[in-house]
């Protein structure tokens, strides 16, 4: 162990896996309130030093767990996740719990309803246990974006935890919760696990319901489990995901039932493309020589690897930040302070009320993000921005469903830098972006991916590879991802 | 000099759901302000739109009936700008590919053949309400609007006065009623219309600067202020002043009965639209087309044709029937039921209609079976009861119901026609008015209508005038 | 890629957002290298690609028309910050 991780010593519940708890609590080995009761001393002994959540509701899990223990008690089956503590990023709704977004603008925000995956984790009988801190509406990849506070990387407490689902990651990493849902806009869920040593999930676009995700790239957001363990990953997956008749855009097909239960699979002849795009420059050495030991190990697996190129995939950043952006200023144009959200003290008429709310309530890169996006879709400049960007998407889907023809899975870094310094990146907003450049297509083209971890760098700091797989091939990178864990056994 | 007016119409009409576009909110009237909300239609954070089925199928409804070409593929797209009864701050509409196109209605008006032709019609959701405070310097919105489904019509400029726009909308609501796509309440916003109007110098190609005219509701107002906006327009020409003409955006101001610009909407609008990434795209299969196009009823314009071909009826009443579906229903009934066409439309076009007016009942509603009026129809042409005594006798119905005999019987309104029991009674009125009988033979034949009257006074009514009138000939000239 | 401060002023008053003086500069330049990087788009050749951007060939759900109960009120608008009687309350608006 390096750097300043810590496990908590004496009463401890370690890091114990979701499927340990759950089958325990369903087998009467352990009660969901001691359980519940043991995470949450965990969250209020460790969180002042991490920064992981913006809101722990004790009450209400204590409350859930007890019900949770009278159900078992009375004879009736729990849910699959009996008594699983779970963190949820803090831009999930969550009726009756404040959901911030890590923003002024909803720093009083408690919504009337909860999002679907909520509703799926209660009826599951999993237990929410707190909010994690965020870049503000999603927009970072560092969590220093976050009104509220700074997250810091449980490995290495001067670093920063990725993000923008950095309080998930970071309270997984720490073992403050045994799993947690982040969202994944353009690499929120994967570039975050892999800076903090984690499993993180982003699902097919459309495999997990949206209703109650605050929009921020609404075709590009996505919801995922973020877990110790890739078993873990793939149990939290099969309680989310479902067809959801409130969102238009959810999946209408069958889905994959039991994604766990084909981890052990062999991955003897699965065809690994390893993208040559990928292996740029900007990549960090040390990251490098740790995907390609991987590979290699893959292939002692029976994997049969080659190095590919797709053309697009190198010039995706700009076609992220267009549609993304353009997408974000419309969603982010219902904050107007009339109808909920910050509000200024005084204003002089409407006009006023709105400007300043919208002005006061939200920080600087949202407001960098909504003037870029109402940029590219303003009179004038919709087709040379928008409409290209549009473009670029279908030619690089195409490009990648070519690849999908031939190979099970792609293969690259989830990250092309290690964790990097607190404070460090963020006058430049620009190399900020640049940090988005291995998950950015995957969000663009729908595509499901892993980050699982693969190394540690001389300093002990986390390394992430990404698997990507075809449209709704969740079962194959979880396959091949435990796979690699099995193999590596790395000591996390 | 003579002056051509070019006049395009932008309809926007409520469609008759039950939930709203986008969510399962109630669409009928609540008395209490925000009822009828939900965090959807509120647009709190991480709602979704779902797509009502039967606001589609409505429009689909309206484009057919408007002989539009149906987009198999068509999809909605965001429409971005702030105002506070906009609670996403976007309006979900259609952009570049509504669900219908090329559509075209004919009629004739004041002699000309008019065909104006529809650029579109596309669906999207309606906005809340805003109420201005008279004492404080408040506003209060009310949400319950916001997400109701509508449809906007786009025609284009084809209409040449403020005659031909009013004739267009008359037809378009009566369509509209007719295939039960929207209630069409023009006072009651269901059914709102902007009109764009310019002048031309005649024989001039090009179209002058056009100025669109908002906040007018009702057809009175619409032909109004049209002819307000025309006069204003040309007189500017006439004195040489036409670049005064902006293209602008003026608000009738019903009260003061004149347009008046609106410089707030002046600044250019850029609504940034854009695909709505939380719907796909519609898509519409040959089948479900022609499903509604079986189910649209014979629309007003085919109706007229039959009351005047088949019925006989003149064009103005055949005009008044068809403009409103029930109407023409009721009339049509009577008329199955074995009443002649023509005296049946008399009925219906003026008691019936008089009653309608008098009650504010809508003809949807008539309280009065077509098989009774029928019944009452045969009474009054048989003689049984005079015209006066079927007036009451339907306005009995009207009001408290009943059958035309019981209330015939009850109120003894039978009518006398027994020379007999006649004559009797004339002959007491010429005993008791010497002086009117003297009059007569004096020459003043206007005492003649004094003495019928005293003898249908003294019959209650019920005489039947024809014999009364002859037997007072008969009497009169006899000594 | 020439961003002028005309163009951002503009875009912020589209977008709803007061900007001082210095934020305006401050974001004219990070306007421009942003965009400026957006421009590797144009290195692409697109123009063969069909902008039609559904041709993964899904297709909207419907919803029956039904009303469902929308919640109640008191929750749905309690993060309302001026309300009276039920209604919202905004300063007056003029039109």
């Amino acid at each position: 162990m390096s750097g300043g991780f810590t496990r908590i010593p004496g009463k401890d519940c370690g890091f114990m896996s979701v499927c340990e708890i759950s089958a325990g609590v369903a087998g009467g080995k352990y009660s969901a309130s001691e359980i519940t009761e043991m995470y949450i001393e965990k969250i209020k002994s460790m969180d002042d030093g991490i920064g992981a959540f913006l809101t722990v509701c004790e009450e209400s899990a204590v409350a859930q767990a007890k019900a949770l223990d009278e159900k078992i008690r009375s004879g009736k089956k729990p849910g699959r996740l009996a008594g699983v503590p779970v963190a949820v990023k803090d831009n999930i709704c969550t009726d009756g719990i404040r959901t911030t977004c890590a923003s002024r603008m909803l720093e009083n925000f408690i919504p009337p309803y909860n999002a679907t995956v909520v509703e799926k984790l209660l009826s599951e009988d999993a237990v929410i246990v707190g909010k994690t801190n965020m870049d503000e509406f999603a927009m970072g990849s560092s969590t220093e974006n976050s009104a509220f506070r700074i997250t810091k990387n449980p490995r290495d407490t001067t670093r920063v935890p990725g993000g923008s689902s950095g309080g998930s990651a970071a309270a997984v990493a720490a073992g403050m919760v045994p799993a947690a849902l982040g969202s994944d806009t353009g690499g929120s869920i994967r570039q975050p696990a892999a800076f903090c040593g984690i499993v993180g999930l982003k699902p097919t676009y459309g495999l997990v319901s949206r209703y109650g995700l605050i929009a921020f790239g609404s075709s590009l957001d996505q919801i995922g489990p973020m877990t110790k363990t890739v078993e873990d990953c793939a149990r939290m997956l099969e309680a989310i995901q479902g067809r959801d008749d409130r969102d238009s855009t959810s999946y209408m097909g069958e889905y994959q039932q039991d994604y766990a239960g084909r981890l052990g699979r062999d991955i003897r002849g699965m065809r690994i493309a390893v993208l040559k795009e990928f292996f740029t420059d900007g990549l960090d050495s040390e990251i490098a020589s740790s995907v390609n030991e991987s590979v290699r190990r893959l292939e002692g697996l029976g994997a049969a690897v080659d190095e590919i190129s797709i053309p697009a995939a190198g010039d995706g950043l700009a076609a992220y930040y267009i549609i993304s952006s353009a997408e974000a200023s419309s969603n982010l144009a219902r904050y107007d302070g009339i109808r909920y959200g910050y509000r200024p003290k005084e204003f002089a008429d409407v006009d006023e009320l709105m400007e300043k709310s919208r002005s006061e309530g939200f920080g600087a890169e949202v407001k960098r993000r909504i003037m870029l996006g109402t940029y590219a879709l303003s009179s004038g400049y919709y087709d040379a921005y928008y409409k290209r960007a549009q473009k670029y998407r279908k030619l690089l889907r195409s490009q990648m469903a070519g690849v999908f023809e031939k190979y099970d899975l792609i293969l690259g870094p989830a990250s092309p830098v290690l964790p990097f310094k607190i404070g460090e990146r963020m006058g430049d907003p620009l190399q900020m972006y640049l940090a988005d450049v291995y998950t950015i297509i995957v969000n663009l083209a729908g595509l499901p991916a892993i980050s699982v971890p693969c190394g540690i760098s001389r300093d002990g700091l986390p390394i992430g590879l990404q698997l990507i797989g075809p449209h709704f091939g969740e079962a194959v990178i979880l396959q091949a991802a435990y796979a690699l864990e099995q193999e590596l056994k790395l000591e996390l | 000099m003579n002056y051509e007016t070019i006049i395009g119409l932008e309809i926007h009409a409520e469609l008759k759901t039950k939930s709203k576009i986008f969510c399962g909110c109630s669409t009928q009237f609540a008395s209490e302000p925000n009822a009828n909300t939900c965090p959807v239609c509120l647009g709190l954070p991480g709602t979704l739109p779902v797509l009502n089925e039967e606001a589609v199928r409505l429009a689909v409804k309206a484009g057919t009936a408007l002989n539009c070409k149906v987009n198999h593929m068509n999809k909605f797209d965001r429409k971005n700008y702030f105002y506070p009864d906009l609670p996403k701050a976007y309006q979900i509409s259609q952009y570049d590919m509504p669900v219908c196109t090329d559509g075209a209605v004919e009629f004739e008006c004041g002699g000309r053949q008019v065909k104006v032709r529809i650029n579109r019609v596309h669906l999207e959701e309606d906005a809340g309400k805003l109420i201005h405070l008279e004492d404080e310097p408040y506003s209060l919105v009310d949400y319950n609007r916001a997400g109701i489904p509508l449809i906007e019509i786009v025609t284009e400029p084809d209409m040449r006065s403020p005659v031909e726009a009013v004739t267009f909308m008359r037809m378009l609501k009566s369509i509209l009623e007719y295939c039960e796509i929207s209630d069409c309440r023009m006072e009651q916003g269901s059914l709102r219309c902007d009109a764009n109007i310019s002048v031309r110098p005649a024989g001039q190609k090009e179209f002058g600067t056009k100025v669109e005219l908002k906040n007018i509701n009702s057809f009175r107002e619409l032909q109004k202020a049209l002819e307000k906006e025309e006069k204003r327009q040309i007189e500017l020409y006439r004195f040489g002043e036409s670049h005064k003409i902006i293209q602008e955006t003026r608000r009738w101001d019903s009260g003061k009965g004149r347009t008046v610009s609106m410089r707030s909407k002046e600044e250019a609008h850029d609504y940034r639209y854009f695909p709505e990434p939380d719907l796909l795209p519609v898509i519409i299969d040959e089948a479900a087309v022609s499903a509604i196009k079986d189910s649209l009823p014979e629309l007003p314009m085919e109706k007229y044709r039959r009351f005047t071909q088949e019925y006989g009826l003149s064009g103005d009443d055949a005009d008044i029937l068809t403009g409103d579906r029930h109407l023409s229903e009721y009339f049509e009934s009577t008329v199955s039921e074995g009443a002649a066409p023509k005296t049946a439309a008399n009925w219906v076009l003026g008691d019936v209609l008089r009653m309608l007016n008098e009650s504010g009942i809508s003809s949807s509603e008539i309280p009065v079976d077509p098989v009774r009026l029928r019944r009452l129809i045969s009474m009054v042409e048989e003689g049984k009861i005079s015209n006066t005594a079927g007036r009451e006798v339907f306005r009995e119905m009207f009001v408290n119901g009943g059958s035309p005999e019981e209330i015939v019987e009850k109120k003894g309104l039978t009518q006398i026609s027994s020379e007999d029991a006649i004559l009797e009674l004339v002959r007491k009125v010429i005993a008791e008015n010497p002086k009117s009988v003297e009059d007569y033979r004096g020459g003043k034949t206007k005492a003649m209508g004094y003495l019928v009257g005293q003898v249908m006074k003294e019959s209650k009514g019920r005489a039947n005038p024809s014999v009364v009138n002859e037997l007072l000939t008969k009497e009169l000239n006899r000594a | 890629m020439k961003i002028s401060k005309d163009d951002v002023v503009y875009i912020a008053k589209l977008a709803k957002l007061r900007f001082s003086d210095e934020e305006i500069e401050k974001l004219t330049g990070e306007f421009e290298s942003i965009l400026g990087y957006f421009q590797s788009i144009d290195r692409m050749d697109l123009e063969t690609v069909d902008p039609d951007e559904f041709a993964d060939g899904r297709e909207t759900v419907f919803r029956t028309d039904e009303n469902v109960f929308g919640g109640d009120r008191e929750k749905l608008f309690r993060n309302a910050a001026s309300m009276r009687g039920t209604f919202i309350q905004v300063p007056r608006i003029l039109e």
